[in-house]
């Protein structure tokens, strides 16, 4: 696992130098050496972006994320990314990311994403390395606080603390975007390959060792003809692999797991509004049935949201998230979560931002009990509330 | 009134109200997003591309490159004025059908998941001329103002 995490760093690594040594070819020698129409344009040689967030969380019960109840300023996020063109097909792109969220981050730098990206016509492009996983409307850009109005997506399909498993994997990825006449557009994507995950990052003891042999998906997004309307479906396949030790019993964990997630978009001027559902099946089988036992559940997840653009310096949206974690289950506070939140944003500088959120809550379904001092979820308090407010810089 | 009972009835209250919420901007967008092309922007290309008619679907795909090639397979390289230029917005609002500032978030999405970067973006009218006239691919717009030179001023349909 080590020497495999090593490798994906390492990648990065030598992305970056190769960056670095022919990052002082200009446009033209590159159009002398490719030719006028393999030349990268103007503008678009190497191109550095990043950004610097840092946020608030407090709730009325609960905790949430962190130690929320008292309030917390452990919400700190930053990036810093490249991109090169080496023709107009080829080019490379690395982001370096790290976060601090309650327990998780730790304000450790990793590779968000590396990788060389084969565009060989619009129909067919070949992305290899480490890449952001296509799934749902905006898993990609789930980590990416400036590109959205909401301080948290809508935690029942993007919740922020299973980034490990659902951003990014290692491996290989065919996508396209194809021209359907009057039948609007098709953009596709078909990945697979591996993710290295850190086991602090998902609250499991350090000396675990965690595996996934597998991820496979694939994402289909129709851009209808109703102007504005998108439709879409993804798939991912994953299978989770742990050796963890739980009262001093070693205990071998295989979990094969299968997500998918119809979505539908609309876009038109200055309004936003989308909706997602989606089913979660995790099939835990355990070599020790005594510690963990091995059971079968399948997840509901769904939410409607809604964004407005009301000027360029304010926006402002409403969602409904709605989570059952065990769809044979739903009864009892722990066994769902409605989230009703409200965002505004406000862009104070063309590269400064401030977002104030508020949810209310009801269950308590995607709380931790480490968070809360152990107390089961059936135990917590039903219906509480969270505050958010959070501003980043961006170039 | 406790604090459980007022998130309560928040709760309640607001859980029915979302929807009136949506219904309201949604037509909130309608209202203002009723724009018409009013010849204000002028979209050229280079001398040799044959092209002498866009729509505006095309425009929106090329600008936002979700489509890349001209249809004789040369690479379209669009450039973008500065986003406070008012042609730009104009542009925007018109043949991309939202405002720049959504189009930049749009842009910091893909540059943040490392699956794009936005076009490059000039001055002025005259830098956009200039850099169409010297790209075979390139496609540009400027103010209806704008002398033009040798580049080919399109029709939007």
């Amino acid at each position: 696992m080590v020497r495999r995490r090593a490798f994906g760093s390492r990648f990065g690594a030598v992305l970056l130098a190769w960056v670095a040594l022919s990052g002082n070819a200009s446009a033209q020698d590159q159009g002398e050496i490719l030719g006028a129409e393999d030349e990268p344009a103007e503008g678009d040689l190497l191109t550095f972006h990043g950004f610097v967030s840092q946020g608030f969380l407090w709730s009325t019960a609960n905790n949430y994320l962190a130690q929320t109840d008292r309030g917390s300023f452990e919400f700190f996020e930053a990036a810093l990314n490249l991109s090169r063109p080496f023709t107009n097909r080829l080019r490379m792109a690395a982001q370096l990311f790290t976060r601090d969220l309650g327990p998780l981050g730790d304000y450790r730098i990793a590779f968000d994403w590396a990788f060389l990206d084969y565009r060989h016509d619009d129909w067919l492009g070949l992305r290899a390395g480490r890449y952001k996983i296509p799934f749902g409307l905006y898993n990609e850009f789930s980590d990416y606080d400036p590109g959205r109005l909401q301080i948290l997506l809508p935690q029942s399909i993007y919740p922020i603390t299973f980034r490990e498993f659902l951003l990014a994997a290692t491996g290989a990825e065919l996508y396209g975007y194809l021209l359907l006449g009057s039948a609007g557009a098709l953009e596709y994507h078909l990945y697979g390959g591996t993710i290295f995950i850190e086991p602090r990052e998902i609250g499991v003891p350090l000396e675990s060792r965690l595996d996934v042999p597998y991820t496979l998906g694939g994402r289909v997004l129709w851009e209808t003809p109703a102007e504005g309307l998108t439709l879409g479906a993804s798939l991912l396949g994953v299978r989770l692999d742990a050796n963890i030790e739980l009262a001093g019993t070693p205990v071998g964990i295989r979990v094969p797991a299968v997500l998918w997630v119809a979505s539908a978009e609309y876009v038109r001027h200055r309004l936003v509004v989308a909706a997602e559902y989606s089913r979660w099946q995790l099939d835990l089988q355990s070599t020790d049935e005594t510690v963990v036992p091995s059971a079968l559940t399948v997840s509901e997840r769904f939410y409607l949201l809604s964004a407005y653009r009301i000027s360029d310096l304010l926006q402002a949206g409403l969602y409904y998230s709605g989570l059952f974690p065990d769809v044979s289950d739903r009864s009892g506070r722990e066994s769902y979560q409605h989230d009703l939140a409200a965002t505004v944003r406000f862009d104070l500088t063309p590269n400064w931002l401030l977002k104030i959120e508020g949810h209310f809550l009801r269950g308590t379904a995607a709380l931790s009990p480490a968070l809360n001092d152990g107390i089961p979820r059936s135990d917590l308090t039903m219906n509480w509330g969270l505050l958010l407010a959070k501003t980043t810089v961006f170039f | 009134m406790g604090r459980r009972e007022i998130l309560r009835t928040w709760w309640h209250t607001g859980r029915r109200r979302l929807p009136a919420a949506l219904v309201v901007l949604a037509l909130l967008s309608v209202a203002t997003g009723a724009l018409a092309s009013d010849g204000s922007y002028q979209v050229i290309v280079h001398p040799e591309n044959d092209l002498r008619t866009v729509d505006r679907t095309f425009l929106s795909r090329a600008f936002l490159k979700r489509t890349t090639r001209w249809p004789d397979g040369r690479l379209i390289r669009p450039v973008d004025l500065p986003a406070d230029s008012a042609t730009r917005r104009r542009f925007s609002e018109d043949a991309l059908g939202r405002p720049v500032s959504a189009v930049r978030s749009y842009w910091q999405q893909l540059i943040f998941s490392g699956r794009g970067v936005p076009p490059p973006q000039l001055s002025d009218d005259r830098a956009v001329i200039n850099y169409v006239l010297r790209h075979p691919g390139a496609i540009g717009y400027v103010s209806a103002q704008a002398e033009v030179g040798n580049a080919v001023v399109l029709t939007v349909r």
